[in-house]
């Protein structure tokens, strides 16, 4: 055990350790960051703070509505109201206002609402503060209670008929979260398969593996790797949640929309299972596929023909959408490959009854777990046919034969 | 007395390649014992079925009195013919990491291998990437892996390759250390004057058999006058009773193929008329003599 906690350390330290990853694991984030920063600076920078200013030709304002605050006490730019247009447009020129509305006459009988600026269509967020301030407006005469919530709006909430999961309008992380984590995992996979790969195959081919397998055993050798590679994995795993946890947190306190995002822990917490397992059996299949070629060049043919079994879900992308628990949506589900981006995908869509969770979590787990152990099976065989590469049969006679 | 290393009957064949075929021999405690052979004459293939990277076909193998197993790899120091060490890492570290994979932690680890690293002139380029490092000091940073952990067998596959003279008499000298310690040391090389130098007991391997097997003094008195050192000048190409002729300070040294005698070849020259003999005297076989008329001797009779 003690040795194959020393591989699995120094198979951390020597992929950990390389500039390639330390720039890819801390910079994708911190790239992610930059761009949120930015697009936060872009945002609250160019907010025109000037008053708008509005005409009301149809005479539907009410008379001392000026709401100078939301519900959930956002500011709301101030909006001043003109006489006529002469004297709105006189404002516009001075660069008092930066924009004015007119309500037509025709307004309330379909007549649409127009707006004039001069140079620079005001912000989103400026646009729907007047779109507040002519509800509120429009409501006035209304009473207190139906004043209130037809300022709210509909917020709906679809609840699962077991009312095991929720999804309501804000969600919308439930849903980006999926494909974004699928995303990653796709790429932890490709460089970290990869990684392994080469790894297995140097060592064949730098004669390395003489001096370990006269050290250790191939199953400390193996799984020693495979644990130091998971826990790479891990670590980015890690420090991109971390990234997506402390953004929000620290995003929500400039940006309004983020405040209302709830963490979908449960999701979270079924992407940490889920993720353990799903990275074991890539690297089994990576060792076992470095063990069995001479040489990288094969191993990575092999591998892009691998690597399609788990971008298979996205293929069908369509039917999670349209029927996602569907049959195929299921065996998606239990395969061991296709597990982990099926049901992340389709988290954000339906319910997934818990018994396929739970049935596709063991299937995975297991699945795993006697992938790596093949792995260790056709590492020695590979071992014995030193120079030549081991075709299927070999392979598969290797993992069928008794210890030894 | 037992042997620490016992090898009887191995055979191995890839494909149709018979690469070992019917190898036995023992290893005493103690001794230092050479495999020797032409390239791909099966040697390495031999020390992989050993040390149990390789199964073999048929036969058996018995080390440190029984099968190979975990806790035996910690008392075995082994370098592999081509350098077996991680080449984008840096040299201490990985000595290191080597060093605990034989059972060391990593403080006596660290202790030894300053010793180790000053002594083979290492120290100073103990953070340089092993890649960075030139042929010889590849070489050398095996020889301290394959030692560090003080292992009782110790098996070295062509020890001396890419080594400099002032180097290959360093390792020559670790080694005598290493028996003198009381290890045992399986040497395997091409290289018949290191042999002589080291060995006292050697399996001569060719084609996959084992051709010749004993005590290095014994065999050379059985292949005694299977060689003649003549000074003289003309042409001695084409020598009947000659297997091969190579010269040696000004002589012409010359290996005799199996049953020809010194009076033969001493007969054959006089009756040449390009050639003038100086004098004539019969050599003591050297490995590398010994080697030829084997090696070379067979493939004659098969001719």
């Amino acid at each position: 055990m003690r040795k194959l906690l020393r591989i699995a350390r120094h198979e951390y330290i020597k992929v950990a350790g390389k500039r390639s990853f330390i720039i890819s694991t801390i910079g994708f984030p911190l790239f992610f960051i930059a761009v949120m920063a930015f697009s936060i600076f872009m945002a609250v920078g160019s907010e025109d703070s000037r008053p708008l200013g509005v005409v009301d030709e149809a005479g539907v304002l009410a008379a001392n509505v000026a709401p100078t605050e939301r519900a959930n006490g956002d500011k709301l730019v101030e909006v001043r109201r003109f006489a006529d247009e002469a004297a709105a447009q006189a404002a516009l020129r001075q660069g008092d206002i930066q924009a004015y509305y007119l309500l037509p006459a025709g307004y309330l009988s379909g007549d649409t609402v127009r707006l004039y600026y001069w140079d620079k269509t005001p912000a989103t967020v400026t646009q729907r503060d007047f779109d507040y301030y002519l509800r509120a407006n429009l409501v006035a005469s209304l009473s207190a209670e139906v004043r209130e919530r037809a300022l709210a709006g509909p917020v709906v909430t679809a609840r699962s008929a077991d009312g095991q999961q929720e999804i309501s309008g804000d969600g919308f992380l439930n849903f980006l979260l999926p494909f974004g984590i699928g995303f990653f995992f796709l790429i932890a996979v490709m460089s970290g398969g990869g990684y392994l790969l080469q790894a297995v195959t140097d060592e064949k081919e730098n004669r390395t593996v003489e001096v370990m397998t006269t050290s250790v055993s191939p199953n400390q050798l193996i799984f020693g790797k495979a644990l130091g590679l998971i826990a790479v994995a891990l670590t980015q795993l890690l420090i991109l949640l971390i990234v997506i946890v402390v953004g929000l947190a620290v995003g929500a306190r400039f940006v309004d929309a983020l405040q209302e995002l709830r963490m979908p822990w449960p999701l979270l917490l079924i992407i940490v299972a889920f993720f353990l397992p799903s990275y074991t059996l890539i690297a089994g299949m990576m060792i076992a596929v470095g063990a069995a070629v001479t040489e990288l060049r094969q191993g990575q043919q092999i591998v892009g023909a691998l690597n399609m079994l788990f971008t298979l879900p996205y293929f069908f992308v369509i039917v999670f959408f349209t029927a996602p628990n569907s049959p195929l949506a299921t065996l998606l589900t239990l395969f061991p490959t296709t597990a982990f981006i099926t049901i992340t995908m389709r988290w954000g869509m339906s319910t997934i009854p818990a018994w396929q969770i739970i049935a596709s979590w063991l299937i995975l787990v297991l699945s795993s777990v006697g992938m790596i152990w093949a792995a260790a099976r056709v590492f020695r065989a590979g071992m014995l046919l030193y120079g030549q590469r081991l075709n299927f049969k070999a392979m598969l006679r290797a993992i069928g034969a008794r210890a030894g | 007395m037992n042997p620490t290393v016992s090898v009887s009957h191995l055979s191995k064949s890839f494909g149709s390649v018979h690469a070992v075929e019917d190898v036995s021999f023992e290893v005493f405690p103690g001794e230092i014992f050479g495999l020797l052979g032409p390239n791909g004459a099966g040697k390495t293939t031999t020390i992989r079925m050993m040390l149990d990277i390789f199964k073999p076909d048929r036969g058996e193998v018995s080390l440190l009195g029984g099968k190979m197993d975990e806790h035996k790899k910690d008392r075995i120091g082994y370098l592999p013919e081509e350098r077996g060490l991680y080449k984008d890492l840096k040299l201490e570290p990985t000595l290191i990491f080597l060093a605990t994979l034989k059972g060391l932690d990593e403080k006596t680890a660290r202790a030894r291998l300053t010793d180790w690293l000053k002594r083979l002139d290492l120290y100073d380029h103990r953070f340089k990437k092993i890649s960075e490092l030139s042929k010889g000091m590849q070489q050398k940073a095996q020889v301290i892996a394959t030692l560090v952990h003080e292992p009782d067998l110790i098996v070295i596959d062509e020890p001396f390759s890419g080594l400099d003279p002032v180097n290959t008499r360093l390792v020559e000298e670790i080694i005598r250390e290493q028996q003198a310690a009381g290890k045992t040391l399986i040497m395997s090389t091409h290289q018949m004057y290191q042999v002589e130098q080291l060995c006292s007991r050697i399996a001569l391997i060719d084609k996959g058999r084992v051709v010749l097997y004993g005590q290095v003094d014994q065999i050379k008195r059985e292949f005694a006058g299977n060689a003649v050192a003549v000074k003289g000048q003309g042409n001695f190409e084409g020598i009947p009773g000659v297997l091969e002729t190579r010269r040696v300070n000004g002589d012409y040294h010359m290996a005799l193929a199996p049953g020809a005698g010194p009076q033969d070849v001493f007969r054959a020259l006089a009756a040449r008329p390009d050639v003038k003999i100086e004098r004539f005297e019969i050599a003591e076989a050297s490995l590398d003599d010994i080697f030829i008329t084997v090696v070379k001797g067979k493939e004659a009779a098969h001719a």
